[in-house]
């Protein structure tokens, strides 16, 4: 009897036992499963088109994030495309994705200040005047940044600029003394004279490019255009004429040279006195990040 | 009994697990291997580093990093090759892993031509007692490296050296050969004007150098006969100097240019007839 009700218990543990494996297999089964990798789940594919964004590699970002949108509608993700199409300075790309933000998203606003950005950088034209007026007058955030970067924009052209309180209206204290200074350079630039350099030269050998601010070739044109010169004189003085003409055609040469080469030379500086204000003005808007927002997805 | 086997069932499953998810980086390297044969590259590397990205444990970071550089290469983006390679060297687990690696680095780096940086890779490697058996292979890109450092001299004589491959030798011997000298053609310049230019076969300007160059010699000579020093000082200084001077450049000028020409010539057919292993 007693062995009876022994081999009865250890049957019931024994079951026991099995029922329990039988539940560890039912959770741990579909476990084991789920680590085999789907790289494809959306989670997956916004998961690793982060990590390149913040890797840098912006092409293969967007390539990801338009798959990842493909399955599901996220206005972080687009405006996220958007804005690698614009670091890769794709802007035409750009401007179409920014236009995809619907007025309802949080993106919306930023959108539309990314969106002048890239017309901006395509081309300075009607069409992004347009955008900078509607941005200005309307109850954006971004109104005034938009309104700065009109602003700076004018100084592109070789149109008169309103007068500088109005011009100086949007910015602040540190981009007044920057712009302010932009603002003085671009109505009146330091430009030198091509018909004084010329005249200058004509005169005296050498001292246009010397009011150019070529001081070396300016010496040079003076000292070889007088040397040669003097030779060619002396030679004809003493009747030795083959040297005479040679030391003629040097200096007459010289000469020429140093005219037309002190024309060319203010031409030369106004070009850099140019290049330099464009280039500042461009140094300056991206340093300012042309006024928009800068977004940190990597932290 | 039961306890046991319940230790032996949860390994069981943590094993299953993990096979799983190996089994899938497997597959994803596989993916990616095949785009790579298909010559996708640009597609081969975005899913290499979605393997990485994925491959937690770094299973796969030899084969990603190299398979990734290997893309690059082929798409000559050369810079991101070497990182690549360079990652894959760290990564390495064994002898062979770590040559593979640091070979394809060095070729990648003769095709950029930075060939100080290839020369010091393979002689790293060179020196390395765990390589001695690959020594052909090594002093066989080091010939390479030569070639593209424009050094077709020690090309050749690596390449003949044990008969390592005598295609190669030849051409490079047969292009030493051609080579005109630059210093011979810059100093017979100095002695005889216009013979630089005679020797690379610019006979033109070779005769018209050595015109310039006796014109303003005599006019020189003769301005001190006349004892018109300082006109000679003038002339001397200012014409007979200054084409003296231009027409020995102008020699070395046109040696280069020349062999510029003569290698170019050699590095094509090189690159669409040489059958053997390129850079």
């Amino acid at each position: 009897m007693n062995y009876l009700r022994l081999l009865e218990m250890t049957s019931l543990k024994k079951m026991s036992s099995l029922f329990k494996s039988l539940l560890i297999v039912y959770f741990f089964f579909p476990l084991s499963y789920s680590q085999q990798i789907d790289f494809q789940s959306p989670q997956n594919i916004k998961l690793f088109a982060n990590f390149l964004f913040c890797e840098k590699d912006y092409l293969r970002a967007v390539e990801e994030y338009q798959k990842y949108l493909q399955l599901i509608d996220d206005d972080s993700v687009q405006f996220k495309v958007a804005i690698g199409y614009s670091l890769m300075n794709d802007q035409t790309n750009a401007l179409s994705k920014f236009g995809l933000i619907k007025k309802t998203s949080v993106f919306y606003d930023a959108s539309k200040i990314q969106k002048l950005k890239s017309q901006f950088l395509i081309n300075i034209d009607s069409i992004f005047y347009q955008s900078a007026d509607l941005l200005i007058n309307s109850n954006s955030i971004y109104s005034n940044n938009a309104y700065k970067l009109k602003n700076t924009s004018l100084l592109f052209f070789d149109k008169n600029l309103r007068s500088k309180e109005n011009f100086l209206i949007p910015f602040g204290d540190d981009e007044k003394n920057k712009l302010s200074v932009f603002y003085n350079l671009k109505n009146n630039p330091p430009y030198k004279s091509e018909t004084l350099a010329g005249i200058f030269s004509a005169i005296i050998p050498g001292s246009g490019k010397i009011y150019t601010e070529n001081y070396g070739d300016g010496i040079t044109a003076f000292l070889l255009t007088g040397l040669f010169t003097y030779l060619a004189y002396t030679n004809f003085e003493h009747d030795h004429p083959t040297r005479a003409w040679i030391f003629t055609a040097l200096g007459s040469g010289f000469y020429a040279g140093n005219v037309y080469g002190s024309i060319a030379s203010a031409q030369i500086f106004n070009a850099k006195v140019n290049f330099d204000f464009n280039e500042g003005v461009k140094l300056f808007l991206q340093e300012q990040n042309y006024f928009t927002p800068s977004y940190d997805f990597c932290k | 009994m039961i306890f046991v086997s319940k230790k032996i069932f949860l390994l069981f499953i943590f094993f299953i697990a993990n096979g799983f998810a190996q089994i899938s980086l497997q597959q994803q390297f596989d993916y990616s291997n095949n785009l790579f044969n298909q010559e996708k590259y640009f597609d081969a590397i975005t899913e290499l580093k979605r393997l990485q990205f994925f491959d937690t444990e770094n299973i796969y970071s030899f084969k990603s990093n190299l398979l990734i550089g290997k893309s690059y290469k082929a798409g000559a983006k050369f810079d991101e090759a070497v990182k690549y390679f360079t990652l894959a060297e760290i990564n390495a687990r064994s002898d062979d892993e770590l040559f593979n690696s640091k070979v394809l680095n060095a070729r990648t780096n003769i095709l950029r031509r930075t060939t100080k940086q290839s020369e010091r890779i393979l002689n790293d490697l060179m020196d390395d007692p765990k390589f001695l058996s690959k020594q052909n292979e090594i002093k066989y890109w080091c010939g390479w490296n030569y070639i593209f450092n424009d050094d077709w001299d020690k090309a050749y004589e690596i390449f003949n050296q044990n008969n390592l491959d005598t295609t190669l030798a030849n051409l490079c011997k047969s292009v030493d050969d051609e080579m005109y000298s630059e210093k011979f053609a810059k100093y017979s310049s100095y002695i005889v004007p216009g013979f630089g230019q005679f020797y690379t076969g610019e006979y033109l300007s070779g005769a018209l150098s050595l015109s310039w160059n006796v014109l303003f010699g005599y006019l020189t000579i003769n301005s001190f006969i006349e004892d018109r020093v300082f006109d000679g000082i003038m002339v001397g200084n200012f014409l007979w100097l200054r084409f003296y001077s231009g027409n020995t450049q102008n020699a070395e000028k046109f040696a280069i240019q020349k062999n510029l020409q003569i290698s170019n010539k050699a590095l094509q057919y090189l690159q669409f007839n040489f059958a053997g292993e390129r850079p």
